[in-house]
């Protein structure tokens, strides 16, 4: 907490001193109307850049019509402080609250409403609805009576200022940042990494990128009000396709997912198409070949998705002036990850993820399939499969390529909709939940090509996992309540104890690209184990390992059994790790179970040897059959 | 001189080391088999030879030319065809548009239309079915169709990858006699299977993958009978 | 009625257009998964070629029409090569910025060079209109339907028939197997962007002839809508794009005729949204499953 309270201390400092810097210089004179507008404008372009990057940087879709929301909070803003105004007799800087919330509050509203619909499709779809969606809101804007039509609306009261426009500004990322680092935002960020990924760990993915567009509008929609009071006149062809561009421009430019490189390119490209008026004829088409150029070139981005820390950089100085003087540093204590006096003195101890109790009856089996199946076209892909997993034990699925193993994971945890058949979890049938209520209810799972969240550290990932047993709301995470304090230190404790168990506790912060394979698959595991399933499914865990990694692996599960109290089904290819570790086994081949038993029964069941090794013995069935087929006479 | 020389091929995914200095080689007229189990590094193997994937390091001969360096698209001109992994038939195409994508490098139409009789004589169905959507074939069928279109290319060297997986025991049976046949009119082939025992009943010669190494090597009839090939598929 | 009709025919006129050029991003869209912002601009570069040779030069229209298609597919493919070819592994994302940077490029290069002022194209056809029963068929889009469904016609045969027709299918299809027949892929894609860019470049001309003006922006919207068409009938299908062209150019004939010509782009854009809700992939198009 000490740390914390520092960095607060330290950025507070830091926006007060720029802010008083600049309002004297402005009241002084020093800096004159015209700069005065340039540094407001770019505190607007900072608020949209900053709001854009949360549907395309931190949510990761493309949106093309972010300058629509700007345009239905200006001209809302600017409708409703004339009418204050001019039938009311309101003063105009009174009305600013009013209207910049109605402004943001409509551009919200059409968020959601386009949201809902559009975000059903993916990436390039969705790009294209956007689109649509932004010139569909400016060709209705340009039609519309109350909105003055072709000519738009002006003499809108000039009230806006350095003031009003830094505050807010600063407001807005403030929010992002906190929004960024709640749990709420994680969630955000792992869609982005890997949507599925996501979905398999708790996060409704239908539900964030919703929530992630609304809010994202809200601001633009505030932005749009601004402007409308800066500028005293609006008209719907400003906020065209290009507008839009030109933030997206910006997000591409500071790094998608990074809000310091929001702030920095919005800055620098509001700033500089005035300082070189004389070339704004190029300055388009500086702004293409720059988009290009970072394309190919720095795809990340000025920042990529690294935040600037002004306390990094204030204790690198004081790091480096000690050095300088030679001055030992004071041995502090290292900031635990635990409780300590104070923490539990102050009455705030950590409040921890949930952990369901899973109530079973004796003999009751935990997972249960009845004559499941799936047919994809006149392709039964799976065909009554009859599956019991009982309280703690280590089940495997094994059976030669394109057996349906695969399949009927992804129909236990509700990727896919089986066609016959029921799934039981502890006794309740779970066909037709979705993914993220299954995980809420119990199944964790592993995928066959590892899917981490990449660009998560190792911690982070873990965290995510955590999210279907947290509570805190995004507005407890955004103002940092105490909820949020003692939430997020519980699982910050949960997520470096699983760690712990996995000795992996050392590269907490690591990215989760930089580990080494084996290390991944290991992370994969233990962010399933986060969110306290009762079930675990893995998929061919030992996918790639060499035949060390994989007795680690052999290891690994049976701590997890043990310590966790979980019932685990695995995937696996690798004979000597399933016949190593499984107490039973099911035997698929064509999406049907031929066999069941104790590795031993298994090993020398002939029809599973057959189904793996093949035989090469030829009935005389078989011959006739052939020779039929090659007559064309089948 | 071998047909095919593979020397210490490296190929990496990303972190992973798929194959380990891997090495073997095909003589003229032979069927060669790679077997193992799935995740050994089978088709990571054909895909290097056919530069689908790029290696780190290693050599790959053919006829006697070094084939480091070059597209992907220029090996069928030399003689080598591959029947991919999963098939890839063009499912949008007809069972003829696809046999005529095989033959794609070729110039000599009268040399292709034999060889498109070829193509019936060993597979009747597909004449049957000639102008159907390859997509709407059943597995059977495009595992015959993918074979065709293979050898549509006229190949020196057929490669084949897992052409047992998905089909039913007597279907593989039927694919394998062709494949038997197939030898026995010319064609140096190299089977990459799963399946163990079919492909060592057809084979003269074959390697054993295991985690990306080989590690057996002989000839497939005495391997058939090793206890030893038994364990590195279903465990000891 | 003989409303109607005359914006019925009109829609179709248009649509023609659009149907030509929405071919192009149908094309690029089928074999490597782009959206090709800057297709719209290439037929803005089609048209200021045609103008330039033609005003400036005094060529004929046959020999700027020629010139002006290969201009257009040099430009196109150089693009593609430059811009594209490096960006085919990276996440979908890329591509798509970088397609939205190339065709602001082209349009503030071509606004340095020419000035956004319009200029006029110069007159190539005066035929007075056909009159049956009070309806106008102007002889403009009596010959731009007729040659644009001519050239579909000629694509799709192209397409299904020809050997390399055939590659183009299978790269669409299947990079690597594709490969492993021995088509060469970085050419057959560099083709088809050829083939879009020609096809642009004619529908450059038919449009320039309908209206005659052209300017720097004269892509963005004939582009977009033609993209919305080629999205509406099902993207990477050449039917598709056909059907999706006349449909949006009808929709939007009948709005401006009917309704209001300020609210055609929102009708016609309000069409996409409905039938990607219904239909995400298009009215011709088959639905995409994502392997889990």
């Amino acid at each position: 907490m000490k740390r914390n309270l520092k960095s607060y201390v330290l950025n507070l400092s830091a926006v007060l001193l720029i802010y008083i810097v600049i309002s004297s210089l402005i009241g002084t004179g020093a800096i004159n109307k015209y700069y005065t507008g340039i540094l407001i404008m770019i505190g607007i372009n900072v608020i949209m850049t900053v709001s854009l990057n949360l549907t395309t940087g931190f949510l990761g879709e493309l949106a093309l019509g972010h300058a629509g929301f700007m345009s239905v909070g200006a001209f809302t803003a600017g409708v409703i402080t004339k009418a204050l105004v001019e039938q009311y007799g309101w003063n105009a800087t009174a009305c600013l609250p009013v209207s910049l919330l109605a402004g943001g509050l409509l551009a919200a509203v059409m968020g959601f409403l386009i949201g809902v619909p559009a975000l059903r499709l993916k990436g390039d779809y969705l790009a294209i609805i956007t689109l649509g969606f932004g010139e569909i809101i400016r060709v209705i804007i340009q039609n519309l009576q109350i909105t003055g039509g072709a000519s738009g609306i002006s003499r809108i009261p000039r009230v806006n200022s350095f003031t009003l426009t830094y505050v807010l500004m600063i407001l807005v990322i403030i929010v992002m940042f906190t929004l960024g680092r709640s749990r709420h935002g994680r969630a955000i960020i792992s869609i982005r990494e890997n949507s599925v990924a996501a979905e398999a760990t708790g996060v409704s993915v239908t539900r964030y990128k919703i929530f992630a567009f609304t809010f994202a509008a809200f601001f633009a929609g505030i932005a749009g009000g601004l402007y409308a009071h800066q500028i005293g006149r609006v008209s719907a062809a400003t906020f065209d396709f290009n507008k839009s561009i030109e933030y997206l421009v910006m997000v591409v430019l500071g790094g998608m997912g990074s809000i310091t490189g929001s702030i920095i390119a919005a800055s620098v490209l509001t700033l500089l198409p005035e300082l070189l008026r004389e070339f704004s004829d190029y300055r388009m088409l500086l702004y293409s070949i720059i988009l290009i150029v970072m394309m190919l070139f720095r795809p990340k981005g000025l920042m990529g998705t690294a935040e600037f820390s002004l306390t990094f950089v204030w204790n690198s100085l004081f790091g480096w002036v000690r050095k300088l003087l030679k001055i030992q540093p004071k041995v502090k204590d290292t900031p635990k990850a635990g409780l300590t006096d104070e923490s539990v003195k102050a009455g705030h101890e950590p409040i921890m993820p949930d952990l369901p109790a899973y109530p079973l009856q004796e003999g009751e089996p935990v997972l249960e399939t009845r004559n499941l199946g799936i047919r994809f076209g006149g392709l039964h892909a799976a065909e009554e499969v009859n599956l019991r997993l009982y309280d703690n034990e280590i089940v495997g699925l094994i059976g030669p390529n394109g057996a349906g193993k695969t399949t009927v994971f992804n129909m236990l945890t509700g990727v896919y909709l089986p066609t016959d058949g029921d799934i039981l979890l502890l006794g309740k049938s779970i066909v037709g939940q979705k993914t993220y209520e299954i995980v809420a209810n119990g199944i964790a799972r592993t995928f066959q090509n590892i899917r981490l969240f990449k660009s998560m550290t190792v911690l982070e990932n873990v965290k995510v996992a955590f999210h279907t047993r947290m509570h805190y709301s995004p507005a407890t995470g955004i103002f940092r309540l105490p909820r949020y304090v003692r939430e997020e230190e519980g699982i910050d404790l949960r997520a470096r104890e699983l760690l712990r168990v996995f000795s992996m506790e050392d590269a907490a912060d690591t990215p989760a690209d930089g580990l080494p394979y084996g290390q991944q698959r290991k992370l994969e595991i233990c962010r399933a184990l986060a969110s306290n399933p009762k079930v675990l499914l893995l998929d061919e865990p030992a996918a790639g390992m060499n035949p060390i990694e994989t007795k680690e692996l052999m290891e690994t599960i049976n701590l997890i059994r043990d310590r966790f109290h979980i019932t685990i089904l695995l995937i696996e290819h690798d004979m000597k790790l399933v016949m190593g570790i499984c107490e039973r086994i099911y035997v698929l081949n064509y999406g049907r179970v031929i066999a069941e038993g104790k590795p031993a029964e298994i090993r020398n069941n002939p029809e599973v040897v057959r189904a793996y090794l093949g035989h090469s013995d030829q009935t005389n069935k078989a011959q006739a059959e052939l020779e039929a087929i090659r007559n064309g006479n089948a | 001189m071998a047909m095919l020389e593979v020397k210490g091929l490296n190929v990496y995914y990303g972190a992973i080391h798929a194959l380990h200095d891997v090495s073997f080689t095909v003589e003229q007229g032979e069927i060669v088999t790679l077997i193992g189990a799935n995740g050994a590094g089978k088709t990571s193997t054909l895909h290097a030879i056919s530069h689908l994937i790029p290696a780190k390091s290693g050599t790959i001969t053919f006829k006697g030319e070094n084939l480091n360096g070059m597209d992907a698209f220029k090996l069928v001109g030399k003689g080598m065809s591959q029947v991919p992994e999963g098939r890839r038939i063009f499912s949008a195409m007809t069972v003829l548009e696809n046999l005529e994508m095989g033959a794609y490098s070729r110039r000599n139409k009268s040399e292709m239309l034999r060889d498109l009789d070829m193509v019936f004589g060993h597979f009747p169905r597909l004449k049957e079915r000639v102008k159907q959507i390859a997509g709407t074939l059943s597995g059977g069928e495009q595992q015959m169709l993918a074979t065709g279109r293979a050898l549509m290319a006229h190949p020196t060297l057929l490669m084949m990858d897992e052409p047992s997986m998905g089909l039913s025991p007597i279907l593989v049976e039927e694919i394998f006699a062709i494949i038997r046949d197939i030898n026995r009119e010319g064609t140096t082939i190299l089977l990459v299977e799963q399946n163990a025992h079919m492909a060592l009943s057809i084979a003269n010669r074959a390697y054993v993958l295991e985690t990306g190494s080989i590690t057996m090597e002989g000839k497939a009839a005495e391997l058939l009978n090793d206890d030893k090939v038994k364990s590195a598929y279903l465990g000891t | 009625m003989v409303l109607f009709l005359n914006q019925f025919i009109n829609g179709l006129g248009i649509g023609a257009i659009y149907a030509l050029i929405a071919l192009g991003y149908t094309m690029v869209y089928g074999i490597v998964k782009l959206i090709n912002f800057a297709h719209g601009d290439i037929m803005m570069v089609g048209a200021y070629t045609a103008v330039i040779l033609m005003v400036d030069l005094s060529v004929s229209f046959p020999v700027a029409l020629v010139v002006s298609m290969l201009v257009c597919v040099l430009i196109g493919v150089v693009i593609e090569r430059v811009a594209y070819k490096p960006l085919r592994e990276s996440p979908r994302i890329c591509p798509l910025i970088t397609a939205i940077g190339v065709s602001y490029l082209l349009e503030n290069s071509a606004q340095l060079l020419f000035s956004a002022n319009p200029r006029p194209f110069p007159t190539v056809l005066s035929i007075p209109p056909i009159v049956i029963g009070g309806v106008n068929i102007s002889f403009i889009t009596l010959l731009t339907v007729v040659v644009s469904v001519l050239l579909m016609i000629a694509l799709q045969y192209f397409v299904m028939t020809s050997r390399t027709g055939k590659a183009m299918r299978a790269v669409s299809e299947d990079m690597g197997a594709a490969r492993l027949m021995g088509i060469n892929v970085n050419i057959t894609i560099s083709l088809t962007f050829a083939v879009g860019c020609a096809l642009a470049a004619i529908g450059a001309m038919l449009y320039c002839i309908a209206y005659p003006s052209v300017a720097p922006t004269m892509g963005m919207m004939p582009g977009l809508k033609a993209f919305i068409a080629a999205v509406l009938g099902g993207i990477g299908l050449i039917p598709g794009a056909m059907i999706g062209g006349f449909i949006m150019g009808i929709a939007e004939s009948l709005t401006k005729g009917f309704v209001s010509s300020q609210l055609s782009d929102a009708v016609v854009y309000g069409i996409l949204i409905i039938v990607l809700l219904f239909k995400p992939s298009g009215l011709l198009g088959k639905a995409q499953r994502e392997k889990v």
